[in-house]
């Protein structure tokens, strides 16, 4: 009796394990790496490509797995209201979608995690306001730069400070693994860095006066003040950060589909993206970039 | 291998250097504070218990990462001026001390009740019985115990490194390193090392302190 009744319990057990497994696994296919959100419609008609290149691949799944920031606005973050998540990268990644006739899977990628994302596969592009530059350029492909944003520092409206050269011996937030964290070592040594993982968590930390100035991308920086318009922008340009698409390395078939996409995407699509997302905010105007990656990385 | 320690050497040392001072420290504070409350939760006035108990449920249920953002932000938020280093080791003192306290009362009922009447019809008041006689013994009984915690505050002490506060521990030097030379095996490997070396050494010191003090029944 005694070992029926432990026998029933081991049943028990492993039905609820192979349950719950099961479960995770669909999941799995669904959302790869902690939840994304199919957004995009599959077009009827595209392009054929050849067997065994990436694009191929991907519409083969029937999904481009693409890696977005899900809390940076302008570019890629989460509307409050629809739960979308939305932006100036997620519009160029619903356009590559499109062209590919398959669904776009967003994934979220910080700023530390994109290239290993890149590299293990579990994101087919990155489109999560990665500026082009040469160290990446060893780990991963990049498309032409699709926008050209400018290193800027933000501080709160009373704040002292006026520019780099102020930072010396004040707290500095930006996120870890972005090209700042190099910058602010060479042009303001003294100051002190506060590395996070995420630009909302500056946001907090500035707001809450742990930290007495954030720097990083003017359009990362426009969207925080559009959350809190006490915030202001000062000091001149300090870098100048071309965003490009980051995909794995030495694809150039994916490289030269991803550009010819881009091209076509800054006659007819980019505009009413910056305008939405940017112009309305920042009334500046603006025209597509016309560096290539080549050029970029030329310096 | 080793080349991505040798070239990053300083960032990795100043990381164990942080993890090192903030275990310390947190480790004093959850000791002196896990004793404190493992006594109001002996006392002899039922009020006392209750505060005792009220401690360990708040401080055991709450994720660590929560207790974090609400002694950093939270705080912060409400005009005060606390820094991250502060709230960091109240937050890891805090949070180890219930557990600390919990140990210390299991260790507190190994303590016969004879000796304790004894005491008591020898003149010593509740205090002094609490301190001299049960407290030292209980300490005895519950160094394995404590053992355990202190390797798992080692390890929670990275939570404090990711987290907003964004200090720069062992993990986050990692990280940087990681960030900087996308040598990522490499660089979460010597991060395992150092907090290793740290887990080890506690298991060391905790073995003596055992063999030394540990009642044997």
């Amino acid at each position: 009796m005694r070992t029926d009744l432990w026998r029933l319990f081991l049943v028990a057990l492993t039905a609820c394990a192979l349950a719950l497994g099961a479960a995770s696994c669909g999941d799995d296919e669904e959302e790869p790496a902690g939840g994304g959100t199919a957004q995009e419609e599959a077009t009827a008609e595209a392009e054929e490509f050849p067997a065994g290149s990436t694009m191929a691949a991907i519409q083969e799944r029937g999904e481009i797995r693409i890696g977005v920031k899900y809390d940076v606005p302008p570019f890629g973050f989460r509307n409050p209201n629809t739960g979308d998540v939305e932006g100036f990268d997620v519009d160029f990644g619903m356009a590559v979608a499109e062209k590919l006739g398959v669904e776009a899977e967003l994934v979220e990628a910080i700023s530390d995690n994109r290239i290993p994302f890149i590299q293990d596969g579990t994101v087919d592009l990155v489109l999560s306001t990665m500026t082009i530059n040469a160290e990446r350029a060893e780990e991963i492909g990049f498309t032409d730069p699709y926008f050209i944003a400018r290193g800027r520092i933000l501080v709160p409206g009373d704040s002292d400070i006026a520019g780099i050269d102020d930072l010396a011996g004040r707290k500095v937030c930006t996120a870890l693994g972005s090209t700042y964290e190099e910058t602010l070592k060479t042009e303001a040594p003294e100051a002190d860095l506060r590395l996070v993982d995420a630009y909302s968590e500056c946001l907090e930390l500035l707001q809450n006066g742990a930290v007495d100035a954030i720097s990083t991308d003017d359009v990362i920086l426009t969207g925080m003040i559009i959350q809190d318009d006490t915030l202001q922008l000062v000091g001149d340009e300090l870098t100048v950060e071309p965003y490009g698409g980051g995909f794995k390395k030495d694809d150039t078939e994916f490289a030269e589909f991803l550009n010819g996409v881009l091209e076509e995407y800054k006659a007819d699509g980019w505009q009413q993206s910056y305008d939405e997302w940017l112009g309305q905010y920042t009334g500046e105007e603006a025209s597509p970039p016309d560096q290539t990656l080549d050029e970029v990385l030329a310096g | 291998m080793i080349d991505v320690l040798t070239e990053n050497l300083d960032q990795f040392a100043s990381g164990l250097w942080v993890t090192t001072r903030l275990v310390l420290v947190s480790f004093v504070i959850a000791l002196l504070l896990g004793t404190v409350v493992a006594a109001l939760r002996v006392a002899p006035s039922r009020w006392l218990q209750r505060l005792g108990a009220l401690y360990v449920e708040i401080f055991r249920n709450l994720p660590l990462l929560v207790l974090l953002f609400i002694s950093f932000a939270g705080l912060r938020r409400a005009g005060v001026d606390i820094g991250p280093w502060t709230a960091g080791i109240a937050s890891l003192g805090i949070y180890t001390s219930a557990y600390v306290a919990e140990a210390l009362r299991s260790g507190v009922f190994a303590v016969s009740r004879g000796q304790i009447e004894a005491s008591l019809s020898l003149g010593l008041t509740q205090a002094q019985t609490l301190r001299q006689i049960v407290l030292p013994q209980a300490f005895r009984t519950v160094i394995a115990p404590l053992g355990s915690i202190t390797i798992a505050m080692v390890k929670n002490s990275a939570i404090v490194g990711a987290s907003l506060l964004a200090l720069p521990d062992l993990l986050k030097q990692a990280r940087v390193v990681n960030s900087n030379t996308f040598q990522t095996t490499e660089s979460f490997f010597w991060a395992a090392v150092g907090y290793m070396l740290l887990t080890v050494t506690a298991t060391v010191i905790f073995r003596a302190l055992e063999s030394r003090y540990a009642v044997r029944r």
